[in-house]
């Protein structure tokens, strides 16, 4: 108690629940501490002095001014949307005359009954239900700001409309929209499930009598002690949230006689029994199995693997485009060529392809041509000694530029090559080309007039020739002229057995050379087994097409 | 088996010179992969641009596939058409592209193409609309006899793609 610290913060909390809301439970505990105007010119430090004080005291009828204790403390546990009267309500509902409507009439035989019972068990602590008018009012005259008269917006009405009670329009969305994609004549009631949010919400209001001893029952003295809503999803908002371990609200009263009260909110809702809990794990386990077991009947459970020790390169690729070229109607011809050791590819693959031809547009300050050209292939290196220490080369894509005219006259515009991404994922890849020029202006004016000019006679020499065999490698005495670039997009997949196993710290730190070590010395067991069972099978093959009559006999010798 | 998420919306196209676009999608598979949900082609509402040439479609695009292996990675490909005021529809563009390999969001734009045809051919499209047309859909997404077509660039087709792969990893695949 010596430590009561205030919590200011009244912001609503959301909550979320899958369960059905009829099981919240809250207990509300509200207490009087005192008179306010008397702790008002306490220093701050003060105040939990007093208090103490107070606690003590109590039990004295001259502290708290000839009042029953009961009166000074409340707690009760409410339920969702548990009706609880006000003294004000069960004054009037007992006069028959000021009922008007079937709920009227239905809270006075609960009064009623109430009464006959030994009257209600609740005194200061009152709720309002969704159905109830303050709930109404209450979305109606809430004000937001201190203007002196707050005019309610057009949005305003449209939701005090809304909010409530519209489970039962649900059903019709669906079969809107199915056959009609635009309304061309919304109606009113269109107009105004639509224009605003339009979830289901349901409100509820705990209330506190705040009156004088002796004198409750005024509407004056009617505080909002918590407010709460919950929509159809579950998602459950308490204003101010449950008090759990801040400390408590307070709520001072205005008028001469300032009095503070204090109150907190807990969530005392039941907790589901372990067996149901354990059921329900069980039931929710089953589900997701089955629904395993059923996408394994659709599709099968295995995956197409790699040899253990090799890696697998997946590349999904696209021509994308070309750009900056001096003539028109472009055309792409590349191939991709794969290192001669360690690396292999499928005997089907295709590693090579010619686009269509582009006619170029202007985009900005370049001339380009759209390929939008797939291409797929694989590869996969096998890395199997160990001992040779240099990095594995990578596959590298060639590409080569052409223009063809109208009179089928073609040029050479470009020759380019990059080496394929070594990580996997995305990337997009321009590739700057060039061609060969021959000095002077005859040559240039038969690339205009007749077409055809000098060409690379193998295209591997956009990088190293094939047949180099050298120590360096020397271009003196080619010209070229820097023509466009040719963007490619690709889509890299890498799969190994070794990456199975690494964990993902090794991910990150490791080249894909150093992942593949380990695997080669499997893959050289791998290798040794594989001999062994192809000697074994031609060895049972042998014994099978030898003469029965060689066999037989000699059994013992055979075995 | 593992399984891939495809949940993005096209965007939108710009760069053409026709307006009121509209675009018909789908997306291709190889036989290892199977739907589990989702729908697998659809088409775009008719939208004409009230300032700037891009037109937004923000078509929604939600699979759901399982696949036994990486061969036939999805391809998504494109028919953008163009819509004139007498109602006629005229061809504006294929474009293609691969569904990205790797887990993540993805901001696609796929350039798109259409036959060009004769000269007279070009000419009556100039003036009467019309043209040239693919015989086989299937061009749009493989290479196979793409050399036979001569062709002139058209706008691009706006993508925003959202990947979610599983037991990718499993199976030792880093994508």
């Amino acid at each position: 108690m010596a430590e009561t610290v205030w919590s200011t913060d009244t912001g609503e909390a959301v909550y979320r629940s899958r369960d059905p809301v009829r099981n919240l439970r809250l207990r509300v505990h509200l207490q009087r501490i005192t008179s306010s105007n008397f702790l008002h010119y306490q220093p701050a430090a003060e105040l939990g002095k007093d208090l103490i004080d107070l606690a003590t005291f109590r039990p004295q009828p001259t502290a708290s001014g000839h009042r029953p204790e009961e009166d000074e403390e409340e707690e009760i546990v409410i339920g969702w949307q548990e009706k609880l009267f006000s003294q004000f309500e069960v004054d009037l509902y007992q006069n028959e005359t000021a009922c008007q409507s079937p709920l009227d009439y239905q809270y006075r035989q609960e009064i009623l009954k109430l009464e006959n019972s030994g009257g209600k068990k609740n005194r200061r602590i009152f709720t309002y239900t969704d159905s109830d008018r303050y709930t109404n009012l209450e979305e109606h005259c809430q004000r937001m700001t201190t203007a002196a008269s707050e005019v309610p917006s057009f949005l305003v009405e449209r939701m005090a409309n809304v909010r409530r009670r519209r489970q039962d329009r649900r059903g019709m969305e669906g079969g809107i929209l199915k056959s009609r994609i635009v309304t061309w004549e919304p109606s009113e009631e269109f107009v105004r499930n639509n224009h605003v949010i339009n979830t289901p919400l349901q409100t509820m209001h705990i209330m506190a009598d705040l009156g004088p001893y002796k004198k409750l029952g005024y509407k004056k003295y009617e505080h909002v002690l918590c407010t709460l809503k919950v929509d159809s999803n579950g998602v459950i908002t308490v204003k101010p949230d449950f008090t759990g371990l801040k400390g408590p609200y307070r709520i001072e009263t205005e008028g001469e006689k300032q009095e503070l009260w204090k109150y907190t909110i807990d969530n005392v809702s039941p907790h589901a029994q372990p067996e149901e809990e354990e059921r329900e794990r069980r039931v929710f386990k089953d589900l997701y199995g089955r629904h395993k077991e059923y996408l394994s009947s659709l599709v099968g459970t295995d995956f197409e693997m790699t040899v253990p020790g090799a890696l697998r390169l997946f590349v999904n690729g696209e021509v994308v485009s070309a750009q900056g070229y001096e003539y028109d109607n472009l055309y792409v011809h590349f191939f991709v060529e794969l290192p001669t050791a360690h690396w292999s590819s499928p005997a089907f693959q295709q590693l090579s392809g010619v686009t269509q031809t582009c006619t170029t547009k202007s985009l900005a300050m370049d001339k380009v041509a759209h390929f939008s050209y797939p291409f797929t292939f694989e590869a996969f290196f096998l890395h199997e000694d160990e001992s040779s220490d240099a990095l594995p080369e990578w596959p590298v894509l060639y590409c080569e530029v052409l223009s063809l005219d109208f009179w089928q006259r073609y040029r050479v515009e470009g020759y380019g090559a990059v080496v394929l991404p070594a990580t996997p994922g995305s990337h997009t890849l321009t590739v700057s080309t060039w061609r060969p020029v021959e000095l002077g202006t005859v040559a240039e004016l038969r690339r205009f007039f007749i077409g055809g000019s000098l060409e690379l006679e193998d295209l591997s020499y956009v990088r190293i020739p094939g047949s180099f065999k050298g120590e360096r490698l020397s271009r003196f005495g080619l010209r070229t002229e820097t023509t466009g670039t040719v963007t490619f997009r690709l889509h890299c997949l890498q799969q190994s057995r070794a990456f199975m196993e690494s964990s993902s710290l090794q991910k990150r730190m490791r080249s894909v050379l150093d992942r593949l070590e380990g695997f080669s010395q499997q893959s050289s067991i791998h290798n040794v087994l594989e001999a062994f069972r192809r000697a074994r099978r031609r060895m049972q093959e042998a014994r099978e097409s030898l003469p029965q009559d060689l066999v037989s006999p000699s059994g013992t010798l055979v075995s | 088996m593992a399984e891939v998420h495809v949940i993005g919306q096209i965007i939108g196209a710009s760069g053409f010179s026709e307006s009121s676009l509209f675009c018909k999608w789908g997306i291709h598979t190889g036989a290892a992969w199977k739907l589990l949900s989702g729908v697998r082609e659809g088409q775009t509402q008719v939208d004409t641009p009230q300032i700037g040439d891009m037109a937004y479609w923000s078509h929604p695009i939600d699979l759901h596939f399982a696949t036994k292996g990486l061969q036939g990675w999805p391809r998504l490909h494109f028919q953008v058409w163009s819509q004139d005021s007498f109602g006629r529809c005229q061809l504006a563009g294929y474009g293609f592209c691969h569904v990205p390999s790797s887990p993540g969001t993805h901001q696609l734009a796929c350039p798109t193409w259409r036959p060009l045809g004769s000269w007279r051919e070009q000419l009556a499209r100039a003036f009467v609309g019309g043209g040239p047309q693919l015989l086989h859909g299937d061009t749009i997404y493989s290479g196979a006899d793409r050399y036979r077509l001569h062709t002139a660039a058209g706008g691009t087709v706006h993508l925003e793609i959202g990947l979610l792969l599983r037991n990718f990893d499993r199976y030792g695949v880093e994508c």
